[in-house]
């Protein structure tokens, strides 16, 4: 670069101009060696100008360029600092993640919403001391009606729409039979399981599924009585449901029981008041009648007792059973029993126990 | 079942309140489903359960009102003629020739005017939903409703010989029921028969030829008992339901029939004119039969039953007047003999025909309400039973799988018979997989033809519900099943298998949607499996051998099997206790599925305690080997190989790479496998573990490279 004619001092102020442009480290190299290069530099070059000042000059001419030397350095340094500051500054911005980005997650399976219910049911009654109980699907009519007092050709087979296979055994149509087979294999009480499985009836429309599930409940021992079978239903109602739900008993009539009970709970939908909770209309779920029912319960029919081999002037007991689809449509607020079998990966992936 | 306050009220003072009255009956069992008004009366709508029939008619629901709301209840009148009988058995005569009739009673009344009831008969009938017909036809009916006894009123001048005889139906016997039909019948159908001809059919419906007409002037009335069991059985046969058998199939009371019978009469003579024979003909057959139950009730039992006081004034008050006849024989200690109208709710079946006393408790309790029982914890110390083998491995199963990203479905059990062979059958791995001639277990009253045969297999459901949602466009699949699979067994009781079912497809379980991973193939579900079985079974070795299974793509298939102990690849793959299958699936779709399905029994294994092993102090040294060898050179030749002389201090070795492409011969592939070396108590140096390793190298290349001879 010339110089030109240019002073000292005008210089100063042309590198002023120039450093006040510079906006990164490749227009700062420019700048550093057009002024402070070591061959073609201006400094240079004005230093090497001195030979052709006067000699009175001379001494007035060094102060200046040393004064411009001092200033182009000076300047120089600083913007050096400040163009530093700003690359570490553009460094950190560029390594800065987005941290809002979604996490590459291990993708999570789930259990199927009648699980969880199973495992949560079997839980609250483990702790009650009752074991899991299981038997076969399909079963002969002994297990499945006889023993438990339902005989041949009696109209409390109505409720029951069995399948039937061919050569006479049939599909299970309560997890009952598994009661039966556990008496019959230890008469000796106590007993206290829970019989969770499949269940079939020959019944099939928007309200009902062929196959559904069961989770029934036995305890047999010496002096229990219809205050244990209520203790004992409140107690896992309010565990499975909530600590406020009210629970109701009605005599009703089962053939394996006596008495008999259908166990009512307060809708879970209207909290017990029959109105929905938003806006005071009548509770669709419970027809605002603020109560559901969800068991069948009563104390062991002394005719199933003795059947299997229990005294029944020693020993009472008291059986209990409910849908585990409905809990889990209750629960989840699935509208159809259906949508559980579907196996809508959507659905079912929501449902994490 | 409907019925009419203002005709309950002729028995019984009711409550001012109905929705008292409809509480009371439904904390007592007897559920009010709905109340309705209806020509100024109110009509309930009860759920009468099948153990009360003495429920369903007016007088019974009546005296369950007295009780509950301690009042007087007040008997229909006529129950009894007011003349001594002369020989009324000289104007017909009853024989009982078949034992499902243990009872039949008849009234006779002559000159009667059949036409049509007065506005009060017909007001009570048409509240509860009946039809009149005429006075003879209405009053019997009338007291169906009141009484809960079926009555049935022949044209006597039509009754062959004037002789009522009860009996099996003749083989091909026929007769025209009042609604017209025409019914073939058999010897299980007990039928009423006149002097030529069946009737009636016994307990269901009279027969057209004998009814009452505008004609009819003498009436013999049916008032009889029949065994409940034999009228639901017919009545099935026939597809026949009426009132009638609709409360003989229940128990109707067997020691009403001559009080009913007398009642009818006298009331068709009220309203149809005539005159009443006095006396009734009731045949009892010749088995003495008593419909009197006796049981002990001990209030002391009771209370201890119950769990709560109860004062024994009130369960005298409340048994009385519910029929029972309470006869003490002791300190609060009574005999209680329970009234006909009870009597097959109480019957016994067995040879002491004792009532149990539970049956006694139960009135009481339905009484005193449950509501009013306190809550307690039954004395039960300890716990039953801790959970099974089987229950832990399907529960660690199923929580193995959703943590692997898996979906846990619930398929039916039943198939069409087409789909449920088309995968091996799971109790028949290993047996010959001809699913042609594979007999299933088939449901003889299906559905349909879809939902007609038991599942072998897990897989046709699991395999829909992938399809299922293809279809919905799922980007993967990853669904499981935990569940029975039937197959014949030769024995009552078909053979339950529980299996494991396992479909996998598409995108990649690990990996986000913004960093895919690729596509899912054969060995990430065979991953999947070998980790499982791991969970289950710590220390196990899956064997894998090729195989052709029904369902499953050719060359992408095989069998697993659960290798005796580690180590022993050697063997062969082919040995082991079958575990199950896995491979790619011959179905149509947007990518390829990957199927696996397992027993759960060969995972199911006794608890032991896994001893650990105590890694050496000094770091392993890694060495990898990369080798050309055939295609058809499988691993687990080259891993017995290893195995079967493995270098000193040689910890382990794992499948580090398969290549094949650039440099690769075709038919070769570069299977590069890495190997841990530790000599536990001290450092291996590199120098070492070299030079062993260059003998394992020569060795391997020497039997199954290709290089050397390329
Ligand atoms: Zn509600």
């Amino acid at each position: 670069m010339s110089t030109g004619a240019a002073s000292p001092a005008e210089l100063a102020v042309r590198f002023e101009a120039e450093a006040a442009l510079v906006a990164d480290r490749a227009a700062f190299e420019q700048l550093r060696l057009a002024w402070t290069g070591r061959k073609k530099g201006i400094l240079r070059a004005m230093l090497a100008g001195m030979k052709e000042v006067a000699p009175q000059n001379r001494r007035e001419y060094g102060q200046a360029v040393h004064q411009l030397k001092v200033a182009v350095e000076g300047g120089l340094e600083a913007l050096g600092e400040r163009l530093s500051a700003q690359e570490k500054a553009d460094a950190r911005q560029a390594a800065t993640l987005d941290v809002t980005l979604p996490g590459r997650r291990p993708r999570l399976g789930s259990l199927h919403p009648v699980t969880v219910v199973n495992r949560d049911i079997e839980a609250i009654f483990a702790e009650m001391g009752y074991s899991v109980a299981e038997g076969p699907e399909v079963e002969n009519d002994y297990h499945n009606f006889e023993a438990l007092n339902f005989p041949r050709d009696h109209p409390a087979r109505d409720t029951q729409d069995t399948f039937f296979v061919e050569g006479g055994a049939l599909l299970r149509t309560h997890t009952s039979p598994v009661q039966i087979r556990t008496m019959l294999a230890r008469a000796e009480p106590p007993i206290r399981i829970i019989c969770p499985g499949r269940v079939y009836r020959n019944d099939n429309d928007l309200r009902h599924s062929p196959m559904f599930h069961q989770i029934e409940g036995l305890a047999i021992g010496e002096g229990l009585t219809v205050g244990d079978l209520k203790g004992t239903l409140e107690t896992f109602i309010q565990r499975l449901f909530s600590a406020d739900t009210g629970v109701r008993l009605r005599p009703s009539f089962f053939p394996f029981t006596e008495p008999s009970a259908e166990v009512d709970i307060t809708c879970p939908f209207c909290a017990g008041s029959g109105e929905s909770l938003d806006g005071g209309e009548p509770c669709g779920v419970c027809s605002a009648t603020g109560w559901m029912e969800i068991l069948g319960s009563g104390m062991v029919d002394p005719r199933v007792l003795a059947e299997c081999g229990i005294d029944p002037e020693i020993y009472t007991g008291f059986a209990f059973g409910l849908g585990v689809d409905r809990v889990a449509m209750i629960r989840y607020g699935i509208p159809n029993i259906r949508m559980l079998f579907d196996n809508d990966e959507r659905l079912l992936r929501q449902v994490q126990s | 079942m409907l019925f009419s306050k203002d005709w309950l009220s002729q028995y019984v003072d009711l409550p001012a309140d109905d929705q008292e009255l409809a509480r009371k009956l439904t904390f007592a069992g007897l559920a009010v489903e709905h109340m309705e008004e209806c020509d100024g009366d109110l009509v309930l709508d009860l759920d009468v359960t099948t153990n009360r029939p003495d429920c369903m008619n007016h007088y019974g629901v009546a005296r369950e009102i007295a009780v509950l709301f301690d009042r007087p209840l007040k008997p229909p009148a006529h129950l009894e003629d007011n003349d001594s009988a002369p020989d009324v058995g000289q104007l017909a005569s009853i024989t009982l020739n078949d034992e499902r009739c243990p009872r039949y009673a008849a009234k006779l009344i002559r000159g009667v005017t059949v036409g049509p009831s007065p506005d009060w008969l017909r007001r009570r009938l048409e509240a509860i939903g009946s039809r009149s017909i005429n006075n003879v036809v209405d009053v019997t009916n009338y007291v169906l409703w009141e009484l809960g006894q079926p009555l049935h009123a022949f044209d006597l001048a039509k009754l062959a010989g004037r002789t009522i005889d009860v009996r099996p139906a003749k083989p091909g016997e026929e007769l025209v029921t009042l609604d017209g039909e025409r019914r073939k019948l058999d010897p299980e159908i007990m039928v009423i028969a006149d002097a030529e001809r069946a009737v009636a059919l016994a307990g269901i419906m009279g027969g057209r030829d004998s009814e009452v007409t505008e004609t009819t002037t003498e009436i013999l009335l049916e008032s009889a008992h029949f065994d409940p069991r034999a009228v639901r059985r017919a009545a099935r046969q026939l597809a026949m339901h009426t009132d009638a058998c609709h409360r003989f199939e229940r128990g109707a009371d067997p020691e009403i029939c001559a009080a009913a019978a007398t009642r009818v009469a006298h009331l068709i003579a009220e309203l149809a004119g005539g005159t009443v024979v006095p006396g009734v003909l009731d045949e009892l057959g010749d088995r003495e039969r008593s419909w009197r139950l006796e049981g002990r009730l001990e209030m002391a039992r009771l209370q201890r039953f119950m769990g709560v006081e109860v004062e024994c004034s009130i369960v005298e008050r409340w048994l009385s007047g519910l029929g029972f006849e309470l006869i003490p024989v002791g300190e609060d200690v009574w005999t209680v003999r329970v009234p006909g109208w009870r009597y097959y709710d109480f019957e016994n079946r067995k040879p002491t025909g004792a009532v149990y006393e539970a049956d006694l408790f139960e009135e009481v309790i339905r009484l005193h309400g449950f509501a009013n029982i306190p809550s307690t914890v039954p004395k039960l110390a300890g716990i039953d039973a801790s959970p099974s083998p089987l229950q832990e491995a399907r529960r660690r199963a199923q929580d193995h799988l959703a943590a692997c990203g898996f979906v846990e479905t619930i398929n039916f059990a039943f198939h069409s018979p087409q789909q449920a062979v088309s995968y091996p059958a799971m109790g028949a791995v290993g047996e010959e997989q001809t699913t042609d001639d594979l007999a299933t277990v088939q449901l003889a009253n299906a559905l349909s033809e879809r939902y007609s045969t038991l599942r072998p297999s897990l897989l046709p459901g699991l395999v829909e519900s992938a399809q299922f949602n293809q279809r919905r466009n799922a980007a993967r699949i990853s669904l499981f099943e935990v569940g029975n699979t039937f197959l014949p067994s030769g024995e009552e009781l078909p053979r339950e298998t529980e299996a494991i079912a396992l479909v996998q497809g598409g995108l990649a379980t690990q990996g986000s949607a913004w960093e895919p991973r690729g596509e899912v193939d054969y060995f990430d579900l065979k991953g999947v499996v070998e980790s499982l079985v791991s969970a289950l079974l710590p220390g196990a070795t899956i064997g894998s051998s090729e195989a052709v299974l029904p369902g499953f793509s050719e060359g992408a298939t095989a069998q697993l099997r659960l290798l005796p102990v580690a180590g022993a690849a050697a063997e062969g793959e082919a040995e082991g206790e079958l575990l199950g299958h896995l491979g790619q699936l011959e179905v149509e779709g947007p990518y390829p599925l990957y199927a696996a399905e397992l027993r759960l029994g060969a995972l199911v294994k006794e608890r032991r305690v896994a001893r650990v092993e105590i890694p050496s102090r000094y770091p392993n040294v890694e060495v990898d080997l990369t080798l050309t060898h055939a295609l058809t050179v499988t691993w687990r030749q080259l891993a017995a190989r290893i195995e079967a002389a493995p270098p000193a201090d040689l910890k382990g070795f794992e499948l580090k790479d398969r290549y094949r492409g650039k440099g690769v011969p075709a038919g070769a592939v570069n299977t590069t496998i890495s190997f841990s070396y530790n000599a536990e108590g001290r450092s291996l140096t590199h120098e070492e573990v070299n030079e062993r390793h260059l003998v394992l190298i020569r060795q391997m290349e020497k039997s199954f490279g290709i290089d050397g001879e390329a």
